[in-house]
């Protein structure tokens, strides 16, 4: 049932909406590092006063702008146990990753939104951090801190402004424990600026159309998202369904209990229900920050990943996304596993393993709408560069791109983004203009083609020279495990990362390095991962494989060997 | 002198013509002949000088807005195109930014590589490398590679060559030497560089706008030539002018040489045109809302200046274009709007549209579905019998059966659902000015509304009351701005080069000489294109942001010396613009100059105001009344409506809302509670109850 006429309830989405773009645009724009400003690694959104999420910035990464509800439900509940209600003009900045937030370089900049007396909601804003205060430089890279207090600074709930009033001393602590700081301050002050005319704004919206009438739209809204959801899992057969996929974990460790991790997902379909059952899944690392949080990272990769196969954009258009989308998806995780860590289990460098269980989501669903999926995706990988320049840190994070499985009746995308992030890479003749790196190369592999009846997307080889000494690390996955093929098609290629030094020694590293020097000369040769194929390649045309030859994706002889030609 | 505006439109090609001498002004339409615009273009020029009597050897300029660059694009009608560009980077047009298009969507498509503007065969890669900070070679070009490349090009049948190093545009060394090889080798081709097509930063970007214009270049060419020999056999002996993206018009031998520079011109005329109108009305913030059948496109003038987009937020087909161009907002709203119930059980307006076949319903082309213009006639703001000055009859009944529908399944009324259409289609389109004004520091308040294209005047006064807009301009002849903006286009040059300078550091030695050489390279530009140059201006500006930041703002920069002084007011100046759109500025960062540009304007002959109007009064104008509805403080109202034509209303007597007022290219909405009158210079003013 409506709340609100049609009418209105569309004049006041479509308000939200522009409200959430003008946040996510703003902060794009204002905000110094790359992490923020080309590879969108951002969140924007509105929720109400309880944290129910009521419009996203279309521009934000999924894994941003998915975790607000949880922070401010989180938030809510401290205050409340530290009997500080929140107040006008308070500014709340929250990375508690047992809170609510991805993980802690995620962090949020709160600014709740009052109409007279009444909260009526939030404006909130996360982005992705430089630098946290961590172990080593940069806040990627760090796969071997051993808990959450080695992962840097840890903000529950701080009012950084309270009623209006700078909170000084936070700030200066925050300054004397990251490196970077000019940066990262800088960054975060645009995010309050966003933050605080997304609440501007956002109160203009109630005042000129009532707040009876915006929560019931808000509401309207989020039951219209959650029909969609729930017709597009009614259409499906019940059933269970169970895929498995393994992370690298860390292949170089001694311990065997540290590498191959499975992820189990089982899909248990009743109806317009979806529940899913990751029982089975590895257990948590002690010491390893590969764990992921259940809330903020494992419901994000759970529900995007449905919500990119049931309500494709492509076939739907734009649906909102705001709470409604969930409520039809239950996530079972047993405490202690990989899925469901127990504080203080570090989980700083959970990009990857969220990714590959968003993977093993589609991986499920393959059973069941075989057309709406793409064979296994690769992985992507995230390294850190960092120096010292005049006593201050220069921190450079670059996201190494994986590629996507082949699709029914269409090839797998190449070198891209895969699943739950969305990010950009920065130009090459930016990076070189700005740090002590030259690129050397960048572009598609050779022969590493998942063959299928449409093939799998193929990675990129990225060649990069340290012009200077510096410190680099990696936090990456799939340099073990190829990406599944589907129905017939072939496994993709994994990635892999050689180091070599100015004086040619060679060193395959794995898919997880903690901070190391490098020094002038050195140079790193990446291999991005390959999607798997999709059908059987014997049903592949010849003419695809023709175009494939000519362009030089693949040799001769590897047609000859792979495609029986 | 005599003019002649001539803009090409997917249906109809509009003329106007002024003649400075007297100040006789003359518009005609005629049907557009998509196989080869030019015959519509030759027709329609014919028509118009025999109409106002003159001869076609008498025509001074003739301005020519066209989009048979961008529709080539948009078709993927191009040419076999071929690239050149460094080893070890064969696929930065594949890869792009590697980015998909949607967060959610695993069956999407990619444009940039399922639909490549160049082929990966096609892509050839020589050794040679250059290095910033200023373009140094750490590897000289293989000359002999760029030889047996542009052979292989040859070979398979290439017609056009886009040569693409990195960082060229800090020195085209290697480019310009690529090009004269490729030349050699194949003489008959388009080759191109991307440091003279776009010579600034990000190598995606810059590669993909000088494919694109590659992929154009020969079509854009045998275009420009077929219908200047067009010209010339009609007898024309005055100078051809095209419309550019950047707002101004440029020569055919410019156009033929970097043909993106068109890409995105048929929107431009329109914003010149209707920021035209607006200062005919004494207004100097202007909004210009330009509403056709199937998007709505809006612009923003202030002091006669219209505001550019930056470097990172325009795209033509799902391909990042660098080329400087005016800033104009595209949202997917127009008469034909679809309105439906999706999925979800939302009601929706657009974007997609019924064209105009099958069109909407009230055509009687067999259009099924409800869209914005069976609302309009529903609620009997168009008139059936009157529309497109009667060449078309509206069927009312089949706008009456797909509404009701349409509220049957809303649960609602006919009328709130025609009404209802309206009121989402309007806010749709006030978030979209919203976004253009208040989100970046400008207040809608104090800006008149200039409401044009066909469905403009229909729906201008009630988007200006949402935004609280105090008043709205109808031009004379609301279909034809974009013919009528041509005449009043200056040609237009722009000159780049990229600095990375920052505040604390700065070579002030470098600025000077830079802007020195753009001078130069601008006025040499005129000069080879066979400009005189009475009157030239050069304007400055500066792509700035705080060191760090990512995205750039455009500051002015004095034409006079560039001293420590000027740059401090130049960081001043970048603050305050950081400030106004933002709402925030970092005052003790940095600031990184990314950017210099120079614009130079060649002064044109412009047209100088509409032709005088009959004298008229009310009740001649007045045809009949009619019942329309309108929402009036929260509730749906009948109103008895005046409605008159328009081309008989007097000069200067207010009249009241609800109005409708008919003319063959346009239908005016005068809601209730507010009033309009004719101003002197022929556009119809509404004032509305804020």
């Amino acid at each position: 049932m409506s709340r609100i006429d049609p009418v209105t309830a569309a004049v006041i989405q479509g308000g939200l909406e522009s409200i959430a773009i003008e946040m996510g645009h703003k902060l794009m724009r204002m905000s110094y590092s790359s992490i923020i400003r080309e590879s969108e690694d951002f969140g924007a959104a509105l929720t109400d006063a309880d944290g129910m999420q009521m419009c996203e910035c279309k521009m934000s990464t999924p894994l941003q702008s998915g975790p607000i509800p949880g922070y401010i439900r989180n938030i809510i509940k401290v205050l409340k146990e530290r009997g500080d209600p929140v107040k006008a003009g308070d500014v709340i900045m929250h990375n508690d990753p047992y809170g609510g937030a991805s993980h802690g370089p995620d962090v949020a900049f709160c600014v709740p939104v009052f109409l007279d007396d009444q909260l009526i909601g939030w404006s909130v804003t996360t982005a992705h951090h430089l630098d946290i205060g961590a172990l080593s430089p940069g806040s990627c890279g760090i796969v071997d801190a051993v808990d959450t207090y080695a992962e840097g600074l840890q903000f529950k709930a701080i009012k950084v402004y309270d009623r209006g009033i700078k909170n000084e001393a936070v700030w200066h602590i925050l300054r004397a424990n990251i490196r970077a700081q000019d940066l990262v301050v800088g960054d975060m002050e645009a995010q309050i600026e966003a933050s605080r005319i997304g609440a501007a704004r956002f109160a203009e919206l109630v005042r000129n159309n009532g707040l009876d009438e915006t929560t019931a739209a808000f509401h309207d809204l989020m039951d219209y998202s959650e029909r969609l959801m729930r017709n597009a899992i009614k259409d499906l057969r019940d059933g269970e369904y169970t895929a498995t996929t393994y992370l690298d974990g860390f292949l170089d460790d001694p311990d065997p209990s540290l590498s191959k991790l499975p992820l189990v997902v089982t899909l248990k379909i009743r109806g317009d229900e979806l529940t899913v059952d990751l029982t089975g899944t590895s257990p948590q690392l002690k010491n390893k920050p590969i764990n992921m949080p259940l809330v903020g990272t494992v419901d994000c990769a759970v529900w995007l990943t449905i919500r990119s196969i049931l309500l494709d954009t492509t076939t739907y258009g734009a649906i909102p996304q705001n709470s409604g989308l969930t409520r039809p998806i239950k996530i079972i995780a047993p405490l202690g596993c990989l899925a469901n860590p127990i504080f203080p289990a570090p989980v700083i460098a959970r990009f990857c393993s969220g990714n590959q269980l968003a993977d093993t989501v589609m991986k499920a669903f393959a059973q069941v709408v075989p057309q709406q999926i793409s064979a296994g995706i690769g992985n992507l990988r995230v390294v850190a560069i960092s120096g010292l320049k005049d006593g201050n840190h220069w921190v450079h994070m670059e996201i190494m791109e994986g590629s996507y499985g082949g699709r029914f009746g269409m090839e797998g995308m190449d070198a891209v983004d895969t699943l739950y992030a969305n990010t950009r890479n920065n130009p090459i003749e930016d990076i070189e203009s700005h740090i002590p790196l030259r690129i050397e190369r960048y572009e598609l592999r050779t022969d590493a083609m998942a063959s299928g009846q449409w093939r799998g997307g193929i990675g990129a080889i990225r060649e990069f020279m340290f012009l200077d000494d510096a410190g680099f690390s990696l936090e990456g996955d799939g340099h073990a495990f190829k990406p599944w093929g589907f129905d017939g098609g072939s496994d993709g290629y994994v990635a892999s990362l050689t180091l070599i030094r100015s004086d040619g020694t060679e060193n395959i590293l794995p898919s997880k390095v903690p901070y190391f020097e490098v020094k002038a000369g050195d140079k790193l040769v990446s291999y991005g991962p390959c999607g798997g194929g999709y059908g059987d390649a014997r049903l592949r045309s010849y003419n695809a494989i023709e175009a494939d030859l000519q362009d030089g994706l693949i040799t001769k002889g590897f047609a000859e060997n792979i495609f029986l030609i | 002198m005599k003019s002649i505006g001539v803009d090409v439109g997917g249906t109809f090609t509009d003329l106007i013509y002024f003649d400075s001498f007297n100040g006789n002004v003359g518009i005609h339409k005629v049907a557009t002949t998509p196989d080869d615009p030019s015959q519509g273009v030759i027709k329609g020029i014919k028509a118009l000088c025999e109409l106002n009597s003159f001869s076609t050897s008498d025509i001074d300029h003739i301005f020519h807005g066209t989009t048979i660059a961008t529709n080539s694009v948009l078709e993927c009608d191009g040419v076999k195109a071929g690239m050149i560009t460094n080893n070890g980077f064969r696929d930065v047009l594949h890869i792009g930014r590697h980015q998909r298009v949607e967060h959610y969507s695993i069956l999407q498509e990619l444009p940039w590589q399922d639909r490549p503007l160049i082929a990966r065969r096609d892509r050839k890669t020589v050794s040679g490398r250059l290095i910033p900070p200023k373009g140094e070679q750490l590897v000289p070009l293989n000359e002999d590679e760029v030889r047996q490349a542009a052979k292989d090009l040859l070979a398979a049948g290439v017609e056009a060559v886009a040569i693409c190093f990195l960082f060229s545009y800090l020195n085209p060394i290697h480019e310009d030497r690529a090009k004269l090889i490729v030349q050699e080798v194949m003489p008959n081709a388009f080759v191109t560089t991307s440091s003279f097509i776009s010579p600034q930063f990000r190598e995606f970007e810059r590669f993909t706008t000088t494919a694109l214009a590659s992929f154009i270049g020969p079509k854009v060419s045998a275009y420009i030539a077929g219908l200047d020999k067009a010209l010339r056999g009609l007898g024309v002996r005055g100078d051809l002018r095209i419309m550019a993206s950047n707002g101004g018009v440029a020569t055919p031998r410019m156009v033929v040489e970097n043909p993106a520079l068109t890409l995105m011109s048929g929107l431009a005329a329109g914003v010149l045109g209707g920021g035209w109108i607006g200062a005919q009305c004494g207004k100097k913030r202007i909004i210009t809302f330009d509403i056709g059948g199937t998007s709505a496109d809006i612009g923003i003038s202030v002091d006669g200046s219209f505001s550019q987009t930056d470097a990172r937020s325009t795209s033509i087909a799902g391909f990042p274009l660098l080329m400087p161009m005016l800033d104009i907002h595209t949202i997917g709203a127009g008469g034909g709007s679809i309105a439906y119930v999706d999925k979800g059980g939302a009601f929706r307006v657009g974007p997609q549209s019924a064209g105009a076949v099958p069109g909407p319903a009230a055509y009687s082309k067999g259009g099924l579905e409800p869209t914005v213009t069976d609302a309009n006639l529903v609620l009997g703001r168009l008139e059936p019998t009157d529309f497109l000055g009667g060449d078309m009859r509206l069927n009312t009944k089949a706008s009456n059966s797909v509404i009701k529908s349409l509220g049957d399944e809303l649960g609602i009324d006919k009328l709130e659902a025609a009404e209802g259409i309206l009121t989402i289609l309007n806010s749709n389109m006030a978030n979209a000015i919203r976004s253009r004004t208040v989100q970046k520091g400008l207040d809608p308040r104090k800006f008149s509304l200039v409401a044009m294209g066909g469905a403009g005047p229909l729906h201008g006064a009630e988007v200006a009351a949402m935004l609280q807009i105090p008043e709205v301009i109808v031009p004379p002849f609301p279909g034809i701005t974009s013919a009528l903006g041509l005449l009043t286009a200056d040609l237009k040059y722009d000159a780049i080069r990229t600095q990375f300078q920052v505040s604390t550091t700065l070579d002030l030695n470098r600025i000077v000489s830079d802007f020195k050489a753009m001078e130069k390279e601008l006025t040499d530009r005129f000069s080879s294109d066979g400009i005189e140059l009475s009157q030239v201006t050069f304007t400055r500006s500066g792509d700035l942001r705080y060191v760090g930041q990512g995205y750039e703002l455009k500051v002015p920069i004095s034409d006079g010396r560039v001293d420590a002084n000027e740059m401090s007011a130049v960081w001043e100046k970048f603050h305050d613009i950081h400030a106004a759109e933002y709402g925030h500025a970092f005052k003790s960062s940095p600031i990184e100059v990314v950017n210099l540009r120079v614009t130079a304007l060649g002064n044109l002959p412009k047209l100088e105001k509409m032709p005088p109007r009959k004298r008229g009064s009310l009740e001649d104008a007045l045809l009949y009344k009619r019942n329309s509805i309108f929402r009036d403080q929260g509730v749906l109202k009948t109103f008895e409506t005046r409605v008159y034509r328009r081309a008989l209303m007097p000069i200067g007597m207010n009249f009241e809302g609800p109005a409708i007022l008919l003319q063959k290219d346009s239908t005016t909405v005068v809601p209730p509670r507010s009033e309009a009158c004719v101003h002197i210079s022929g556009s119809i003013i509404i004032k509305l109850e804020i």
